[in-house]
């Protein structure tokens, strides 16, 4: 169960300030973890009794010891460790923190990013998926079913293999149709190398 | 060079050497540019255009080659016979399925100067599928040339160390 928007006690002192699903961190922050089952009955709030009444037991659980950031006035989990134009589709521990177990996003609100962030988050996800570097972040398929489509590797892919069409006049080369390769958002990534990143093959 | 015979400098000069690129994950254009440099012989301090001093160029694992981009879809690869109604237009997947050295052939081939020599390098160019490679051409090999692209560790194929010491950016 999702904690909730916090006890009819402390709702009074944080108000408006936290979108709603969101518990104020002065509720966050109380010492050692508590574990959820005592979360939402701590304090005397009017509709938050379990329905049977029994034995509750709230059991103090250790802090996870994350280091600190280096830069904690950050607003998001990129800023704050310094990573805002530093990654791509290969940094496959930086993206499996933000993906779910079957290969979607988590959504921002719970992952804390910013949108632009998110964004390019998302896009290097993608473009892993389709390179083939998350092989457990599959869906799930029902039996045993094998896919007929070939299996080609590929990378920095910007679109989806289904959705693309051939190009099958590319003109002249004034005027070339050019293959896209990569993704625009990451064009503000550090290079460095002396070569730019070209998008435009 | 002073103790070296003349016969003996001038056979270690002009001397064919065979080279092997490992294409597995590789993208073809750059496989491609390597060979053409080797095949020319412009890795060479003494290469001519007429001195006929090219090299050999084995490719391995060309089944295993990837396009940057979404190419494989996009790419077309077309002929004409000649005659009306001629044109094949075919993608690179399916030129890929139907012969799997074909995208690396044509991409060398593309790259080399066009003139008469062309066919001659080609004639020195070695493409296989997989890495199994017939017994002579792997006793001439003499140096294995690095990949062009460094290949991204998969998820699996980071140790748990290396997974545990990468720090949470997040709490939920």
């Amino acid at each position: 169960e999702r904690p909730g928007s916090g006890s009819g006690v402390r709702r009074g002192a944080c108000q408006g300030r936290f979108p709603r699903w969101r518990p104020p961190a002065c509720c966050a922050a109380a010492g050692a973890g508590w574990s959820l089952g005592s979360w939402g009955w701590g304090a005397a709030g009017p509709g938050l009794r379990p329905a049977r009444s029994g034995r509750i037991e709230g059991k103090i659980i250790e802090d996870v010891k994350t280091p600190t950031p280096p830069n904690p006035s950050g607003q998001c989990p990129i800023c704050r460790w310094n990573l805002k134009h530093k990654y791509n589709y290969e940094d496959v521990l930086l993206l499996s923190q933000f993906i779910r177990s079957d290969g979607g996003m988590l959504p921002r609100r719970i992952t804390g990013l910013c949108l632009e962030e998110h964004k390019k988050v998302a896009v290097c996800v993608q473009m892993a998926h389709r390179a083939g570097l998350l092989p457990n972040h599959r869906p799930l398929l029902p039996e045993g079913h094998v896919s007929k489509k070939p299996k080609l590797n590929r990378y920095l892919t910007r679109w989806s293999v289904k959705s693309v069409k051939p190009i099958w006049k590319r003109g002249p080369k004034w005027c070339r149709v050019p293959f896209r390769v990569g993704h625009p958002l990451l064009m503000d990534n550090i290079n460095y190398g002396q070569k730019p990143v070209y998008l435009n093959h | 060079m002073a103790s070296y015979t003349k016969a003996a400098q001038q056979w270690a000069t002009f001397a064919r050497a065979w080279y092997l690129i490992d294409g597995k994950l590789q993208p073809p254009g750059k496989l491609a540019a390597m060979s053409v440099i080797r095949l020319q012989g412009k890795h060479k301090p003494m290469y001519h255009a007429l001195s006929d001093c090219g090299d050999h160029v084995v490719i391995i694992n060309t089944r295993h080659i990837a396009f940057s981009g979404n190419k494989w879809e996009q790419k077309v690869y077309s002929s004409h016979s000649g005659y009306p109604g001629g044109l094949k237009q075919v993608t690179a997947t399916q030129l890929h399925l139907k012969d799997p050295t074909a995208v690396v052939k044509l991409a060398i081939y593309r790259m080399l100067p066009k003139n008469l020599h062309r066919r001659t390098m080609m004639q020195r160019l070695h493409l296989f599928p997989e890495d199994v490679i017939p017994e002579d051409i792997r006793n001439n090999l003499v140096e294995e040339l690095a990949q062009p692209r460094r290949i991204p560790k998969r998820l699996d194929e980071y140790t748990q160390e290396e997974i545990d010491a990468f720090p949470m950016l997040w709490t939920p």
